[in-house]
């Protein structure tokens, strides 16, 4: 339907709904989000919690959110950069790096209820499908929230699942979209998953490119390389990751200060005091040109 | 055809969205929780076509008597007839707000708890009933010049409009 002149007119503006800012922006799917976040009226103020789950381009963010009308809280939150204190320096936005995010995430959150001693979930990682089973206090209970994302089979937001769900939560889940999952024998083959856990198809395209393109090889994989990391040590690297983040999951505070990006707002007495330092310049410099007249 | 009395006959308007509000309702009325004896507005929100009350209640005011998973039960007053009938209807949570009907009774009621504890903590004796406005204080009327005003003597000549 093309407008008079190709041109949108007032009309069209004055009737004009936007939609939510939230879904201008593409970040949320307010669909989702309404049947994510409503409780039962019969549960009343019991939080309802959300295991999110968000890749950008170089890090993964794994939080642990409940909403209130206030706004969201979030209980706790686990990024891939936190990584490298655990001893991962690279590839911080693959399967693998998706599945220690989402295992940190939950060990910290256990940690910070106290269940960590009763959850130990699953300490050796091994593809297969893997549910809490509840002890003396009930497990703890989340919703994995993917946001955007398409949901296929082997997708990394999966991987941050099994990760969450190795480390002790109880999310509600099916092991259809685990990578490894066949849709004709319709059964996740454990092997595959464990291969990815680990790394494995990283290792395995290292191996390939090593041999068919080394140059490709050198560039791709330069900060591997740098590291003195082939195909054959990734394995050990994560398991060594693994065995940390279980060992120390408490979030440490940074010592830099919060980055403003914004100039600071001045309060009102601050604003006020301004006004006054600049008219007493003008006056000043007014009686200076009064003077020289 | 003849009118037709279906349930949301005569809804055109009061069950339509507002101007520019349609589409996703905004969240808070899902984290919104009711308790049992709250008062609370029943307004049909037409976007959500499950648990819609009857037209007749769009608009009213009742109490919370029951709380399930997705709705509330309500119950007010209808008349029947020659009778008033307590009717208890379930609601879905997206036509329910909390009514404002009793927050002035509840402000006021700490207000005075407040008064009282301290007036008893002095010893004196207040009362905190509300007292009606009572007629306006006098007052004298400042800076008014006397102007007197009186009739000047008639003059045909002034009445005649033109032709004189």
């Amino acid at each position: 339907m093309a407008f008079a002149k190709a041109q949108k007119t007032r009309a069209y503006y004055k009737r004009f709904q936007v939609k939510y800012k939230r879904r201008r922006d593409g970040k949320t799917d307010y669909r989702a989000r309404i049947r994510l976040i409503n409780q039962d009226k019969n549960k009343y103020n019991t939080p309802k919690y959300r295991f999110v789950v968000r890749f950008s381009n170089k890090d993964v963010v794994a939080q642990i959110i409940h909403s209130t009308i206030a706004g969201d809280h979030v209980m706790a939150a686990a990024y891939s950069h936190e990584l490298s204190r655990y001893g991962l320096e690279v590839g911080h936005t693959n399967y693998a790096a998706a599945y220690c995010t989402g295992l940190l995430l939950a060990r910290r959150v256990l940690k910070m209820l106290e269940l960590d001693e009763e959850y130990q979930g699953n300490v050796e990682a091994s593809g297969e499908d893997y549910t809490v089973e509840p002890a003396d206090r009930r497990p703890f209970r989340a919703l994995l929230d993917v946001g955007l994302v398409r949901t296929t089979t082997g997708n990394r937001v999966f991987g941050a699942l099994k990760g969450a769900l190795d480390g002790g939560l109880d999310i509600p889940h099916s092991e259809k979209r685990f990578a490894g999952f066949s849709k004709d024998s319709k059964q996740l083959d454990a092997e595959v998953h464990r291969k990815y856990l680990y790394g494995g198809h990283i290792a395995s395209y290292m191996r390939s490119l090593q041999e068919d393109e080394p140059e490709k090889y050198q560039t791709h994989f330069s900060q591997y390389l740098k590291r003195g990391l082939g195909p054959d040590d990734i394995e050990e690297v994560y398991k060594k990751v693994h065995a940390a983040i279980r060992a120390d999951p408490t979030a440490k505070k940074s010592d830099k200060p919060a980055q403003t990006y914004n100039p600071k707002r001045l309060t009102f007495d601050e604003r006020r005091q301004k006004l006054i330092d600049r008219l007493k310049a003008l006056n000043s410099a007014a009686d200076e040109d009064d003077d020289d007249e | 055809m003849p009118a037709g009395h279906g349930l949301r006959s005569r809804t055109r308007d009061s069950f339509s969205r507002p101007f520019r509000k349609r589409g996703y309702i905004p969240l808070t009325t899902y984290l919104r929780t009711f308790k049992v004896g709250d008062h609370v507005d029943v307004k049909v929100n037409g976007a959500i076509h499950k648990g819609m009350p009857h037209k007749f209640y769009h608009g009213r005011t009742g109490r919370v008597w029951n709380v399930t998973k997705r709705a509330v039960g309500v119950e007010m007053n209808k008349q029947v007839g020659n009778r008033i009938i307590r009717k208890r209807i379930h609601v879905r949570i997206e036509h329910v707000l909390p009514s404002r009907c009793t927050e002035e009774l509840r402000l006021r009621k700490k207000k005075n708890d407040e008064l009282k504890a301290e007036a008893k903590a002095k010893g004196e004796v207040i009362s905190t009933k509300r007292q009606p406005e009572g007629p306006k204080p006098g007052f004298m009327v400042e800076g008014a010049t006397l102007e007197t005003v009186t009739p000047i003597p008639y003059d045909v000549t002034n009445d005649l409009k033109g032709g004189y």
